[in-house]
């Protein structure tokens, strides 16, 4: 089990709409609007480090109004 | 007005200005209340960082001031507006900076003066020698439908209210509210044809 968090940046004022699009993926656990340098912060909980990959490269990149991702992948 | 500083060289430039100064992180509550904070009308968080002022104003919320927020980005403005519910009022400084330096690069019969809303901006318009309306009254003027005239003033004279009777002659100046769609066209109504780059560029927002 892989636990990562995955703060993005967006480019329009839609959080909600980003929000929810991040939710709909597979793997999202949870996701919240914070204040702040990032606007949502996105905690995954999946089965291995190339599932992490896979959303935030291919899921949360891919969503319209994501600027950016930083990923980080829990170490305990 | 208290100035809330963490940098100690900016404090010192901004005590030799006879500004008073609290020197200190303006996220955390102890500073904030060196500030007076209970008997302060409203705290503006200014500062650089959306995190610092995330907090100030959250602090200042809860001592019941009116809060300030200066963002860092201007999409972030809605979300702002609509989930920091400690934020009284949002603030993209850039954006006044952006109007100006427009202004400067345009010259010339169309002046930017605010963005209202996304698509809403308030302009002023010169009459020129080219002005389609040139020598007609305001009664007869008549824009599109998403515009309207806020002030009018004479050639040299502050603007003021708009009356029917006044009449528009070269080198006086009309306050006009419309969104970006119908600009143009007011634009064309007001100012004449000649200065068509000056229109592209005013079509290209902040």
């Amino acid at each position: 089990m892989v636990t990562a968090y995955v703060m993005v940046k967006a480019n329009t004022g839609e959080a909600d709409r980003l929000k929810n699009a991040i939710l709909d993926l597979d793997g999202v656990v949870d996701a919240h609007i914070v204040a702040g340098d990032v606007d949502i912060v996105t905690k995954l909980d999946v089965d291995s480090p190339g599932d992490v990959k896979a959303i935030a490269a291919d899921g949360i990149q891919g969503i319209q109004g994501v600027e950016d991702t930083h990923t980080y992948i829990a170490m305990e | 007005m208290i100035l809330v500083e963490a940098n100690a060289e900016k404090a010192d430039r901004a005590r030799t200005d006879d500004f008073e100064v609290v020197e200190g992180d303006g996220s955390r509550e102890p500073v904030l209340e060196q500030a007076d904070l209970a008997t302060a009308d409203a705290v503006g968080a200014l500062t650089g960082d959306l995190n610092v002022n995330f907090a100030a104003c959250m602090v200042g919320k809860h001592y019941g001031a009116r809060t300030v927020l200066r963002i860092d980005e201007d999409y972030r403005e809605d979300i702002y507006r609509k989930f920091a519910s400690d934020v009284d009022e949002v603030v993209y400084p850039e954006r006044l900076g952006a109007i100006g330096a427009k202004n400067a690069l345009l010259g010339g019969n169309v002046r930017a003066i605010a963005d209202i809303a996304q698509n809403l901006q308030v302009v002023e318009l010169t009459i020129t020698d080219e002005s389609p309306m040139k020598g007609y009254s305001i009664s007869e003027l008549s824009l599109p439908a998403d515009s309207r005239v806020l002030a009018f003033g004479k050639e040299g004279s502050p603007m003021g209210i708009p009356l029917p009777d006044d009449s528009l002659a070269v080198g006086d100046r009309l306050a006009v509210l419309a969104d970006f769609d119908v600009l143009e066209d007011v634009r064309q109504i007001l100012v004449g044809d000649t200065s068509r780059a000056t229109a592209d560029a005013m079509q290209g927002g902040t």
